[in-house]
């Protein structure tokens, strides 16, 4: 083969987008990375890095975060993924109305559901035509203010968490394999934690990731019910330092990452469990 | 007392009628196949007896005990399906294992019968095997092994060789009926392939639009079908209008051509009646051949080679039929256009019911 026609085979204009790609991407995150070493003048250091992390505020906002976006994975999970498995074996025709519902947070802003959660819960519950109360503001109390951002969190992750579960659930014949379970003796509970939840677990773990990585960057909710979560403190952050928020930002890169490659390793780099059928 | 019964079951979703007033008594050990074409209400029926479906009206019993309105978790009835099921988490073990686990049993006792099932389906090497490192073949039957671990009252199996290849899917079917006979299980196998049908049961249930057209044994659906629709979809078969000559003869005119039959249904017939009636290609020979009651003039209108068999297309009268000769490379075929006569004999001239 000549260089001419090794040349007509090189697939040039495909290099040159993924290398446009690569530099649009990556560009930034070096730069952010390059300041984020750059706050001792003329040498490179993790200085940025050791002031953000010594910071008690860091390790309590971030923990409060991680908490938050736990909790409100595991309620995900336990109100999404029986309602997808309910519409796809027996209510198909409530589908779109169901994937209409988990778009509205597209739609609505943050600051519009935090209004509305304020607006509801700040009230107490009492008992109808009289003044007993039932239930003390939620807003009044931290138990009360955990319960409405974990549900305002709920919301927000809800397009994610649905449409990964729901995709997961295509992925398998999930009416064929309840069928199979149930002929074999198992009741609701047994099918969907053993043998629905596993054959779908690549796609739940993208969803709890998705809302992982929402909750813990999230702003508007969690300053709104006045919360000490780690979005506000970041953005507190760079309001008053330069060289910290970049240090926190690439962190928050890495563990992204970090998740990114736990759900390879989880998955095999399959995305979904395979043989479903 | 049957093992199986199925009483006056019917089933609609909205106005659509599925099946309509089915009945049969399966007896113990008895591999029953519902055979027919897409929509005839035989998965259905298969699904009632699993639970998947609840008769609207009518019922199941096994031995005696009526299920009806029992959860399909509660009957003991295994169901092999067209897709494997195979749960994809879970090895070929865990798999044959799940339903006695769920039942509770002694771990040992599980792995016990885990590993007569693998023996059982000649898989035991494969037990720590995923479903996506198994073939077709391999998967289904260790769907059949999962399906037969929980000790069963009833099999069923919803078209479980649709999706093999036709290799595999004949000697799985041998295997299938040779496990069915040694466990000595009642089986119910649902099938549009007559192929298959006629080669595995002991009797087979026709249906036709939700209802029960013709039940017998795979000699008697064959030889002797009831309608136009059995005859028709079971093996492949000449079909003709006649006029009743004479009953009592059993003399039918078609164009003008007079054939004998000696089917019983004609006598009830009067002369001038119109009737349908049918002969397998099988029945038909050259007449130079042996003769029969019916010798009748033709002429060759195509031949087609199928292997061990040769289809010669035949016009009688102005009626076409085939008619289906051994391939013998000794014998000398007729050429298209040549005038020629066959014959059959008069019990292979059958009058249909509508």
């Amino acid at each position: 083969m000549n260089l001419a026609s090794r040349l007509r085979r090189f697939p040039f204009w495909s290099y040159l987008w993924f290398a446009l790609g690569v530099l649009y991407f990556v560009t930034p995150l070096f730069a952010t990375l390059e300041f984020s070493l750059s706050m001792q003048r003329d040498t490179l250091s993790f200085k940025a890095y050791e002031r953000a992390f010594s910071d008690p505020k860091f390790a309590q906002t971030f923990g409060y975060s991680v908490f938050l976006a736990v909790m409100t994975i595991l309620f995900s999970v336990v109100l999404i993924v029986p309602t997808a498995y309910w519409i796809r074996l027996r209510l198909p025709e409530a589908r779109r109305i169901v994937e209409f519902i988990t778009l509205l947070p597209f739609v609505i802003p943050a600051i519009i559901l935090v209004f509305g959660l304020i607006r509801v819960y700040s009230s107490p519950l009492n008992v109808p035509f009289t003044q007993i109360t039932l239930i003390e503001p939620l807003t009044n109390f931290k138990f009360g203010t955990n319960v409405l951002i974990i549900g305002g969190y709920m919301v927000l992750g809800l397009p994610y968490m649905y449409r990964s579960v729901d995709t997961g659930m295509r992925t398998v014949d999930v009416r064929t394999l309840t069928e199979a379970a149930q002929s074999l003796g198992a009741n609701w509970y047994v099918i969907i934690v053993r043998v629905i939840l596993p054959n779908i677990r690549a796609a739940l773990l993208s969803g709890a990731l998705l809302t992982f990585a929402i909750v813990v960057g999230e702003v508007v909710l969690a300053s709104f019910l006045g919360v000490q979560a780690f979005g506000p403190y970041l953005f507190l952050l760079g309001q008053h330092r330069a060289y910290e928020p970049a240090a926190l930002s690439f962190t928050t890169f890495l563990l992204t990452w970090a998740a990114m490659g736990i759900i390879q390793l989880v998955t095999g780099g399959q995305g979904q469990v395979s043989g479903a059928h | 007392m049957a093992h199986l019964t199925l009483s006056k079951v019917s089933k609609h979703f909205g106005d659509f009628t599925a099946v309509r007033d089915f009945n049969l008594e399966v007896e113990r050990g008895e591999f029953v196949s519902f055979l027919g074409p897409s929509g005839c209400g035989k998965t259905t029926t298969l699904r009632m007896i699993a639970g998947f479906e609840l008769p609207s009206e009518g019922y199941v019993s096994i031995d005696g005990v009526d299920i009806t309105n029992k959860a399909p978790s509660q009957r003991n009835v295994g169901m092999v399906f067209q897709s494997y099921a195979l749960f994809p988490n879970m090895t070929v073990a865990q798999n044959i294992g799940f339903g006695l686990r769920i039942r509770k049993e002694p771990e040992e006792a599980v792995k016990k019968r885990v590993d007569e099932m693998l023996s059982l389906i000649h898989l035991e090497k494969k037990g720590g095997s995923y479903p996506y490192q198994l073939s077709g073949g391999q998967q289904q039957r260790v769907a059949l092994a999962r399906a037969l671990a929980i000790r069963p009252q009833v099999l069923l199996l919803d078209e479980p060789l649709s999706a093999l290849d036709a290799k595999i899917r004949v000697s799985l079917r041998a295997e299938i009926r040779a496990i069915q006979r040694e466990l000595k299980i009642t089986a119910i196998y649902v099938t549009h392939d007559q192929e298959e049908a006629l080669s595995i049961s002991d009797r087979i249930v026709v249906m036709n639009m939700g209802e029960i057209d013709q039940v017998g044994t795979p000699f008697e659906v064959y030889n002797f079908p009831k309608t136009a629709f059995v005859a028709n979809f079971v093996g492949t078969l000449n079909t003709a209008d006649a006029e009743v000559e004479d009953p009592q003869k059993g003399l039918l005119r078609m164009d003008g051509v007079r054939l004998v039959s000696a089917d019983e249904n004609l006598k009830d017939k009067k002369k001038g009646d119109k009737v349908k009636f049918s002969v397998r290609p099988e029945r038909f020979s050259f007449a130079s051949e042996h003769k029969k009651d019916n010798i009748l003039d033709c002429a060759i209108e195509n031949i087609t080679f199928l292997g061990a068999v040769v289809r010669i297309q035949v016009k009688i009268g102005n009626t076409n039929f085939n008619m289906d000769t051994f391939n013998n490379p000794f014998l000398e075929l007729p050429k298209i256009g040549d005038k020629s006569q066959v014959t059959c004999s008069k019990e292979a001239v059958l009058v249909l019911e509508d």
